[in-house]
């Protein structure tokens, strides 16, 4: 008996140190190309070599990518469309990603844009960064908010005694309609 | 184990939603009045036990507890699960809405099985055989459940072998403890208040009296 409620109590801290074991996966511009991860909310990135698949427009498949090393996939779009990364990380685990033609990278974007328009002259007022600067300010932003994102994930997925509290309301809140109508059913069978 | 939206493919959802709704329909007329706490209970049972993971290897594991409800409930235990399910999904987005059906069939189909498999051994005046068939119950409903969500896999194309047997070793420490923890639970049940099996065997005993 001791016993046993040492082992509620151990599994109720177990609990709240308990993460959820979901998949998570992003995507972002790099470059020319869009970079994505994908692993799960634990923190495990996925496997190197597992296969990403892409779609353009929500429907047809136009390739595949492999996840790297570090749980990160590369693809290099070829026209502004919205492309859709699924991911297949075995035993019922899949992510879907996708990103909207106005997150494409800006090369792709401004060969679109300068082909159905006249090439504008250069309107800049102020000390305008060079290309290779924007990259490397770009690759540096990305890297300072990379914790911040990870962060977000992992936040996002937490189960705090909030909405565990809540659950158990919501059961007995059922189980109490439940009996309303066993009742109901009752009375009506002995009336 | 649960399997999320978009893994499967529509077949595989609508008959697993088909297969719920009748478990549901089926479970909610066998539920009489004496059945509704205890169906509340491991209702919510089953919801905290789920938000328990060990971390195992690679990847973690949680408790299920469906032995225990399947033992206690035997149909019931299908409208108790989907209760639980469905509030997972909706509060910590674990498995999804759409995927429900197969979910609530994946978990609760074991309990039922293992509630007809084991009943008779619960009955037992002996502890050592009751909590036997106990932690059989609690371990079955485990790999029962592995099973299920495997060949749910399978049908939608993964390949059914290789993924069976990942799915089940990945399972074996958890098939353990929630056997330990269903006898450990059964034999508190029979010690403190017998009258629950009993209550919900009224069949069987009536004919022994």
């Amino acid at each position: 008996m001791h016993k046993f409620i040492c082992l509620i109590a151990l599994s109720f801290i177990i609990t709240f140190q308990a993460q959820a074991h979901k998949v998570v996966a992003s995507a972002w511009t790099d470059g020319a190309d869009i970079e994505g991860e994908a692993g799960f909310s634990n923190g495990d990135m996925a496997i190197a070599g597992t296969i990403v698949d892409v779609f353009k427009n929500e429907g047809e498949k136009i390739g595949q990518t492999k996840i790297l090393d570090d749980g990160l996939f590369r693809f290099t779009p070829t026209e502004i469309a919205s492309y859709r990364f699924f991911v297949n990380l075995g035993a019922g685990h899949v992510a879907n990603v996708t990103v909207t033609p106005d997150e494409l990278p800006d090369n792709l974007r401004e060969a679109g844009v300068t082909s159905t328009k006249v090439a504008s002259p250069t309107t800049s007022t102020g000390p305008m960064p060079s290309p290779a600067i924007a990259t490397l300010i770009a690759k540096a932003v990305r890297k300072e908010i990379q914790p911040l994102r990870k962060e977000i994930a992992s936040y996002k997925e937490k189960n705090d005694l909030q909405s565990i509290l809540g659950g158990i309301g919501y059961i007995f809140g059922l189980t109490g309609i439940v009996f309303y109508i066993a009742a109901r059913r009752k009375e009506s069978r002995e009336a | 184990m649960h399997i999320v939206d978009g893994a499967l493919s529509n077949d595989v959802v609508i008959a697993g939603g088909i297969i719920a709704v009748a478990g549901i329909g089926f479970g909610l007329r066998k539920m009489d009045m004496e059945k509704i706490p205890a169906a509340g209970i491991l209702s919510a049972t089953f919801f905290v036990a789920s938000l328990i993971h060990v971390p195992l290897g690679p990847s973690s594991v949680h408790l299920i507890m469906n032995g225990l409800a399947g033992l206690i409930l035997g149909w019931a235990a299908f409208p108790a699960l989907f209760v639980g399910l469905m509030l997972q999904a909706l509060f910590f987005g674990y498995g999804g809405v759409t995927v429900l059906g197969v979910n609530t069939v994946a978990i609760a189909l074991p309990a039922v099985m293992m509630h007809y498999a084991c009943r008779h051994g619960i009955q037992s005046q002996h502890k050592k055989i009751v909590m036997m068939w106990a932690a059989i119950a609690g371990a079955g409903s485990i790999a029962l459940t592995a099973l299920i969500v495997t060949l749910c896999l399978a049908l939608t194309g993964e390949a059914f072998i290789p993924a069976a047997k990942l799915v089940v070793i990945a399972h074996t420490p958890v098939m353990a403890i929630e056997g330990f923890l269903c006898a450990c639970a059964v034999s508190l049940i029979h010690r403190v208040k017998p009258d629950l099996f009993n209550t919900f065997f009224k069949a069987k005993v009536a004919t022994h009296a």
